[in-house]
């Protein structure tokens, strides 16, 4: 893909929370729930996003749509910096960037109708009538785009299951014709088989509309299933990006390999066989980051430099990214089988 | 090997204000000593139920167990679980059989040091002095990987992470040396990289421990690296039970088949297109009279509408609740 397809460009993006405390309610600190994170979104494409609880996942996708307004970074869509734009003209941007979210239980408001859910968006931007002709027909042809019948439209939230509402969450954003959508956490709260189901519609939805996607999910399987490319984030920072197959054939930092490692393979004789490596101890607090390199805590690769200096996050083969001290050297981030036995041995 | 678990139709039944719902619909298998069962099946599938229609901890009412019978072959004999008084149950619960649920910060009182709630059940069930189980309590932190025991002793639930508090409550499960451990959906709460570590833990405990396993979970990755046989479940019922090679390699229900076709693999190279199934689970508060699945199976005929079947043996140790012979092509000749 070229240069001139970018359609979003995220540069730096912050997003810290502070923590109010003590006698006067001063700032005493700040939980940097996304740190300083870059990448772009080319057209037509699925960015995948993995990481752990509290990796700051959802908190960059939400300050990427400026639901929440970033510490600092832009954002840019078709070179527009949403970052420096008034509300008003963001919201005039809206119909061409949309959520889907987690949980559609709480997503849809119970006591509207499928109909009223569905055309609201275009109703807001001026686009339809309410009660027009024409608004029906458009909500009726979003029902059919989404595999649902027409019919459903009169009916409410509470008669749909799960898969179903996430389908009418997905018809609502697609109302306004978007470019991009953040999805975050889309099938997360669904059962296995309506995962499969929902994540084919928005393949097939990819294919039609052009739609490009960030996917924000912590299943790293289905995140390698659906995207083009994958960043992999932790405590608040991207810690590689790539294509999705170098990402699991030549994953350059060492959360990437010890995440590959813990994904389980649903294949009985392969991973019985199977030699993992597993990290020790759980992911640190981003109200209190470790020095260096926020991996250097459970990394099993770490130096003196890592405690030190943060590693720049820098392109190391084309389209490569990895933010590791050890990535220069000939298979210097790798975790090798010597590694995975001095770390039991421990 | 013995049984040391033997459920024989189970039916649980919850009487609520919209209508019955029909959790538990006849549910039958084994567990033989020192065995990891998985118990496999989406939401509202009963496999949760079920294990709590075991250990008594369905409420009543709504809830009501209708039918069946639970054998369990501890150090007492034999007894069913299903007869037994709550004070009894309460003997085995914790000491003969332990559990581990979902959600270990609900699973543990917050206002107890975790070092107070292990050893409350050595003095419960074992009948162990403050010393004892002081000594005993340590070594159990110990074993189940949690630094620094003395020190965390006196620690409360909520200055642990999710993945120790998980840990904690594998202490109290492990803590009587039990015979069976429940684990209802242990790792799902958890991150993946915490996920390997209580898998790893598990698999270590069962050794040293001998004790047998039953693992309810909807994550057919992890039931693969840990299950020696696996009980996929739907709409109440057991649709097919097999050991664990022989369910992923030659699965005989097609909601079995459709489960695993519909899992992305990280091993893929290529993304090929999910397989998913059609429509949505069971409405458990309609009675049933045909095969439960038959709604969403492109093998249903007239037989499925007509009549539910029951677990069929169509291997070595190998079940499965279906009319319809996927191998040949054409109905099972049953």
């Amino acid at each position: 893909m070229s240069e001139n397809n970018i359609l979003v460009q995220v540069e730096n993006l912050k997003k810290h929370f502070p923590i109010i405390g003590g006698m006067m309610g001063r700032q005493i600190g700040a939980v940097k729930a996304v740190d300083g994170i870059s990448f772009d979104i080319q057209e037509s494409e699925t960015l995948g996003m993995v990481g752990e609880s509290g990796c700051g996942k959802s908190t960059a996708g939400r300050a990427i749509l400026q639901l929440h307004k970033p510490t600092a970074g832009q954002v840019f869509f078709k070179d527009q910096d949403l970052t420096q734009m008034s509300g008003e003209d963001v919201r005039q941007l809206r119909p061409k960037i949309q959520m889907i979210f987690q949980d559609p239980y709480a997503t849809l408001n119970p006591r509207h109708s499928v109909r009223k859910i569905i055309g609201e968006p275009l109703i807001i931007h001026g686009m339809m009538k309410k009660g027009s002709p024409e608004l029906k027909d458009r909500v009726a042809e979003l029902l059919e785009l989404v595999g649902m019948d027409p019919a459903y439209m009169r009916r409410f939230p509470h008669e749909f299951s799960g898969g179903q509402r996430q389908r009418i969450g997905i018809a609502r954003a697609l109302s306004l014709n978007p470019d991009f959508i953040v999805c975050d956490e889309p099938i997360s709260a669904l059962d296995v088989s309506i995962q499969a189901q929902v994540v084919n519609l928005m393949q097939d939805l990819q294919d039609q509309l052009g739609i490009a996607y960030l996917f924000i999910a912590h299943d790293l399987s289905m995140v390698k299933h659906i995207s083009h490319r994958i960043a992999v984030m932790y405590l608040g920072k991207i810690m590689e990006l790539t294509e999705r197959n170098t990402l699991f054939d030549n994953p350059l930092h060492p959360y990437t390999q010890s995440l590959n490692s813990a994904v389980p393979i649903p294949d009985p004789k392969l991973e019985q066989n199977r030699k993992r490596f597993i990290l020790k101890g759980d992911p640190p607090s981003p109200a209190n980051p470790p020095s260096g390199c926020v991996f250097h805590t459970r990394c099993p690769l770490t130096v003196k430099k890592c405690i030190k200096v943060k590693p720049e996050f820098r392109e190391m083969h084309p389209g490569h990214f990895v933010a590791c001290h050890l990535a220069d050297e000939k298979g210097g981030s790798k975790i090798s089988k010597q590694t995975i036995l001095a770390s039991e041995m421990s | 090997m013995s049984k040391i678990l033997e459920i024989k139709d189970l039916v649980t039944k919850f009487y609520t204000l919209d209508g019955v719902v029909n959790a538990v619909n006849g549910v039958s298998f084994d567990l033989e000593e020192g065995e990891t069962l998985a118990v496999v099946g989406e939401s509202g599938s009963g496999k949760s139920v079920t294990m709590m229609s075991l250990l008594g901890l369905i409420p009543m009412p709504p809830g009501k167990i209708e039918a069946g019978t639970a054998i369990f072959n501890g150090d007492k004999g034999s007894l069913d679980l299903l007869q037994l008084s709550s004070s009894e149950l309460r003997d085995i619960r914790g000491g003969q059989i332990g559990f581990v649920f979902q959600d270990p910060i609900s699973t543990l009182n917050p206002i107890l040091t975790v070092g107070e709630q292990i050893s409350e059940i050595l003095t419960r069930h074992k009948g162990m002095s403050k010393d004892e189980a002081h000594k005993r309590t340590i070594k159990l932190l110990t074993q189940v990987g949690i630094p620094d025991p003395e020190l965390r002793y006196k620690s409360f639930p909520f200055q642990f992470s999710g993945g120790m508090r998980q840990r904690v409550v594998i202490a109290i499960a492990i803590a009587c040396t039990p015979k069976i451990i429940i684990a209802d959906e242990p790792t799902t709460a958890l991150d993946v990289t915490v996920q390997a570590q209580i898998v790893d833990l598990f698999k270590r405990l069962r050794e040293a421990l001998g004790v047998a396993v039953i693992w309810i979970t909807h994550d057919l990755g992890v039931v693969a690296g840990i299950a020696e046989r696996v009980l996929v479940m739907y709409g109440g019922r057991p649709v097919e039970i097999a050991p664990v090679n022989d369910l992923y390699e030659n699965p005989q229900h097609p909601y079995t088949i459709g489960l695993l076709s519909a899992l992305p693999r990280m091993d893929a190279t290529e993304s090929e297109r999910l397989v998913s199934i059609k429509g949505s689970p069971p409405d458990l508060l309609l009675s049933q009279r045909h095969c439960p699945f038959a709604w969403r199976c492109d093998y249903a005929f007239d037989r499925c509408w007509e009549e539910i079947p029951s677990l069929i043996t169509v291997g070595e140790q190998h079940q499965a609740s279906c009319f319809y012979d996927l191998a040949k092509g054409e109905p099972r000749d049953v």
